[in-house]
């Protein structure tokens, strides 16, 4: 049984220099060379997605000060290395049956141990197995990215000592250690320097395990293990690597010794039954450090810095002397979760399996920034096993993760949830694993020269694994996409899936893909003027619905979209802000859908509103070249607010996705030349409609009061357009019907609709409102004759009022 | 060898005669050449080895003090990708000055900036003042266009020439420097065709259409 102490662990640091690139040597590009921790760090993003019973899972790899590493896995049990007692020889089997399955799940996914050693094999009291930072070489390139030799010397394999050796290097130390658990440590009492010469004279021998077994004085011993056994160790112990058995034969030997095998454990409820990295997640929520364990243990040291500065620096930027951990330093500091059970401790049971059909509760939380709550242990509890429930269920629970993602997407799920979000399902890997990223194109000159400029102050993008991998998803993508070609923005579109897919390579494309003909249709075609014309003329609308004396002040000025809002929207703005910021823009784009960009548009403006007003053209343009500090909680906000109050058609555009609008009641399209002149957007007879039923719009009729007598919209106020002095920007000239009337439309936020017998005229109208900066100002599409021959039902024939202009 | 500081535009105190001038400068070439980095060094002083690729275009200004002239020069950087192409008359046209960008150690940007320099004879107005940059003189191991092959190409087309690096900053203010000297900088000299100044759109304000004040 385990004790109490083993459970109390459940996660370990250990810490390690990266090595220092001597000197501030360039790359051939001209660009300083990666260091050594980055490229760690991107290799061991794959570490941490292995999952496997006999593995410990790895939980983090946190790049600290000066090119440390601190390492973060699951710990539990022992270290072989700890437990004094003998082992009988069915434990040995067993210990040895759990090692090599899971040696041999590594060795199939191209991962070499090379450092498997006593100390880093654990087990429990129930026999359960597990090895711990088994991707040491793997994570530093084959020991290249790290000053210090890997591997402790009495596990090397004759070949690996001579620098050379594969995966059966792994075979020779299995063996090793089989033997070790057999007839005990070996070679206890010698330096490293006579242990490797032990080990290169066994080159020499016919049988080097019954060599070793002489050496010790435990030949006896060595004959007493069971022929089974013996067998395997000598398979493993042979001196040529090819002569070796592999892991898979090992497993095969290992599981016919038929011998009881673990003691089942009941997988734990409640907290600690919750994933693992669940639950490093809380614990550092609820302030856990990994660091501050590890400098209480005396893992990482504080020197004083003189102490490790080098005695000489050659001019070619070499350094002497100043230490530096010349050795891997095995210790490692272990972790309770103590602080995470306290803060924990008043959720009762029921709550750690939350059911679909239960009325989910009403955090506090809800109401504060979303990173607040992203910090917030609690809520985050709660959140992440919903969304783990919803997202087993997944697809077909795709509509509870939409409207759970409406309020806000844990982080640590944010690449799952996107990917629902944008419908990515089915066999993504083998799709992807077809398509040929290799073949050299004439736009890998581009690709090469933008990926090292795109998000580069994130660790996970600047190093080689990064740039390899986005520079795969980018020709991967153009070449599904022929209709399409590389529009410089394209790197910074594809950063977000990279980021939050770093080891899923074909999700990421997925996501991309699905993307794109969502939120960009045709903005990657070779010729995208008239796609985005249409865009900035949208989003210029979009600004004077909702932002009319901005827009007026910015038409006035000259400043065009054109100049600054192209990055904007061929990138979903990810050329514009860094990546934490982007995370919480495409939550909401996900779930709210292609309209909502532009009214981030003009979000970003309405922050910028007070000084923007007070500037001309040229600090206007300055600002955007160099965007300030943007509350994106708060743009976001802001843009879905205006994003749902605003008629769906006005914010129509030709160049999507959508199926086409056939209803004449739905139409809204008008030639491009139009569109680019009007300042007002158009709203459609149906939207138009359903505003007169909720009663949230006003009507302004600018025809002629002739017309108007004969028959009106209902409700509709007639300001005749021939006698409206355009220059006069004040609505009282108006008369005091329709002053009455708009004002009352502007503070109850209503829609203000313009009916004409003729567009010209009520482009000019809408211009002029605009001018006088009232908001939310649109056209009716088709005027009034055509609203007449659809709804004939809203016209009236006015009574006649005296005094009425 | 230019200094690294930006203080070009420290005007000297108390100098009430002294004209103020505004040009608009255009940045030209193909992409990664170093164009938003020759103008962070020239407007901030700074290199980031890892600076954005351009979208659509940068505006930024900076003013240079020549001995009896304030020079501010309105400066729009430009993506260098072939495909933005079409967007670049809308920031050439009515610039008073272009530098030209290409990579010394990329005989390919060489040739683009000369098929740039070319445009700009045709469709700019002509009395702009061109300047061809040869950027990432620090890079000069790597070097794959000879400094008399520009120097000559320069020569014949009458173009102002430097070897540059945003890196280290050499001859980075030196070469706007020379643009503002060779500048007109008389009332009416700047006028003329190059009356469009800074018009980016027709209609613009008529603020524009003067260089000098
Ligand atoms: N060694 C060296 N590198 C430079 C120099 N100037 C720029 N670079 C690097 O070259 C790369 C491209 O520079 P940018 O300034 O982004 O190039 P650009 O011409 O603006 O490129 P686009 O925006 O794509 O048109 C960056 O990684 C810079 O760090 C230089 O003088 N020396
Ligand atoms: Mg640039």
């Amino acid at each position: 049984m385990r004790d109490n102490n083993e459970e109390k662990f459940i996660f370990a640091a250990c810490t390690y220099f990266a090595k220092n690139h001597p000197g501030e040597t360039c790359g051939s590009n001209g660009l300083p060379l990666t260091p050594s921790s980055i490229s760690i760090l991107g290799r061991a993003q794959r570490l941490l997605t292995i999952q496997h019973p006999n593995l410990c899972t790895y939980l983090d790899i946190i790049r600290g000060k000066h090119e440390r590493i601190i390492v973060v896995t699951e710990v539990f049990g022992k270290s072989l290395e700890e437990w004094k007692s003998k082992f009988s020889f069915d434990e040995v089997t067993n210990i040895g049956l759990q090692i090599s399955k899971a040696m041999l799940f590594l060795h199939k996914q191209d991962i070499v141990h090379r450092t498997l050693a006593d100390g880093n094999i654990l087990l429990d009291g129930s026999g359960r197995v597990k090895l711990f930072n088994y991707g040491m070489y793997y994570m530093t390139g084959g020991g290249s990215d790290v000053p210090f030799p890997l591997g402790l010397p009495r596990y090397l394999s004759p070949e690996t000592i001579l620098n050379g050796g594969g995966p059966a290097a792994d075979i020779w130390t299995f063996g090793i250690i089989l033997l070790e658990l057999c007839i005990g440590k070996l070679w206890q009492n010698l330096k490293p320097g006579p242990i490797l010469r032990r080990i290169l004279t066994l080159v020499h021998a016919a049988n080097p395990a019954e060599r070793i077994a002489r050496e010790h004085d435990c030949f006896e011993a060595y004959k007493l293990v069971s022929d089974h056994l013996r067998n395997i160790i000598e398979k493993c112990l042979k001196i040529y690597p090819s002569e070796r058995a592999t892991f898979e034969e090992v497993v095969e030997e290992l599981s016919q010794a038929n011998v009881k095998t673990v003691v089942d454990v009941k997988k734990p409820r409640g907290l600690m039954g919750c994933k693992l990295q669940y639950l490093y997640h809380w614990w550092q929520l609820t302030g856990g450090d990994i660091q501050a364990e590890l400098k209480k243990n005396g893992l990482i040291k504080n020197s004083p810095p003189i102490l490790s500065m080098p005695i000489a620096i050659l001019l070619d930027g070499c350094t002497i002397g100043g230490k530096r951990g010349a050795l891997f330093d095995r210790r490692i500091a272990k972790y309770s979760l103590d602080l995470l059970k306290a803060r924990l401790s008043h959720i009762p049971p029921q709550d750690f399996y939350p059911l679909m059909h239960e009325r989910r509760r009403d955090y506090d939380a809800v109401a504060l920034p979303k990173i607040i709550r992203e910090r917030d242990t609690e809520y985050q509890f709660y959140r992440l096993l919903w969304f783990q429930r919803l997202l087993i269920g997944y697809p077909y629970t795709a509509q509870y993760i939409r409207a759970e993602a409406e309020i806000d997407i844990p982080p640590l799920v944010r690449g799952d949830v996107w990917a629902a979000l944008l419908g990515v399902k089915g066999d993504i890997e083998e799709q992807y694993e077809r398509i040929d990223k290799e073949t050299p194109t004439p736009t890998d000159r581009q690709i090469d020269v933008d990926i090292p400029r795109c998000h580069q102050y994130c660790w996970l993008l600047c190093g080689s694994a990064g740039h390899r991998t986005l520079k795969r998803l980018l020709k991967a993508w153009l070449l599904t996409n022929p209709q399409y070609v590389y529009w410089q923005g394209l790197d910074s579109l594809t950063a977000p899936f990279l980021y939050l897919n770093f080891c899923n390579e074909a999700r990421a494309f997925a996501c991309l893909s699905a993307f794109v003909p969502k939120f960009l249709h045709k903005f990657f075609l070779k010729d995208n003027s008239a796609v985005i014309k249409e865009y900035l003329a949208k989003f210029w609308q979009m600004a004077a619905f909702h932002e009319p004396e901005l827009a007026t002040h910015l038409h006035e000025i000259n400043f065009v979209p054109e100049l600054f809002a192209i990055p904007w929207f061929l990138t979903m703005f990810s050329h514009v802000f860094p990546l934490h910021k982007i995370v919480h823009l495409w939550d909401a784009l996900l779930v709210e859908g292609p309209a909502l960009p532009l009214f981030m548009g003009v979000g970003i403006l309405r922050q910028l509103k007070d000084t923007l007003l007070d500037s001309g053209f040229n600090e206007c343009i300055l600002l955007f070249s160099d965007l300030p500090e943007i509350d994106i909680g708060e743009c976001v906000k802001e843009s879905i607010e205006m994003c749902r109050s605003s008629p769906k058609s006005i914010s129509y555009r030709r160049f999507t996705n959508e199926p086409e609008v056939k209803d004449p009641m739905d139409i809204v399209e008008i030639p491009m030349e139009v569109l680019l002149s009007e300042i007002s957007p158009r709203i459609s007879m149906s939207d138009f409609f359903s505003l007169t039923c909720q009663d949230k719009c006003c009507v302004v009729d600018i025809r002629s009061n002739l017309l108007y007598e004969k028959s009106c919209i209902e409700g509709s106020v007639n300001v005749p357009y021939s006698g409206v002095q355009l220059g006069q920007r004040d609505l009282r000239a108006l008369g005091l019907n329709a002053h009455r009337a708009l004002r009352h439309a502007v503070t109850h936020k209503n829609t203000i609709v313009i009916a004409s017998a003729e567009d010209e005229t009520a482009q000019l109208f809408s211009d002029y409102l605009v001018k006088c900066n009232v908001p939310r100002v649109c056209i009716l599409y088709g005027g009034i004759s055509a609203l007449q021959s659809h709804v004939p039902s809203l016209f009236i024939v006015p009574i006649k009022k005296t005094g009425s202009k | 060898m230019a200094t690294n500081r930006s203080g070009a535009s420290q005007r000297p105190n108390g100098a009430p005669q002294t004209k103020v001038c505004q040009f608009k400068l255009v940045l030209l070439g193909e992409s990664a050449v170093g164009k938003s980095s020759l103008v962070l060094r020239f407007v901030k002083g700074q290199f980031h080895e890892y600076q954005e690729s351009t979208i659509g275009a940068a505006f930024l200004t900076q003013t240079v003090c020549l001995d009896d002239t304030t020079v501010k020069f309105e400066i729009w950087d430009t993506a260098g990708q072939e495909r933005y192409h079409s967007l670049a008359p809308m920031y050439y046209r009515g610039a008073q000055a272009a530098i030209v960008v290409y990579d010394i150690t990329n005989q390919d940007t060489f040739g683009r900036a000369k098929n740039w320099v070319k445009e700009l004879q045709r469709q700019a107005s002509p009395s702009i003042v061109i300047a061809l940059a040869g950027n990432k003189s620090d890079l000069a191991a790597k070097r794959m266009v000879e400094f008399d092959e520009a120097q000559a190409y320069a020569d014949e087309n009458g173009l102002l020439f430097m070897e540059t690096s945003a890196k280290t900053a050499m001859n980075v203010n030196d070469i706007f420097l020379a643009i503002a000297n060779k500048l007109p900088k008389s009332e009416g000299a700047g006028g003329g065709s190059a009356a469009g100044a800074r018009r980016l759109a027709d209609g613009e304000q008529p603020r524009s259409s003067a260089c000098c004040k």
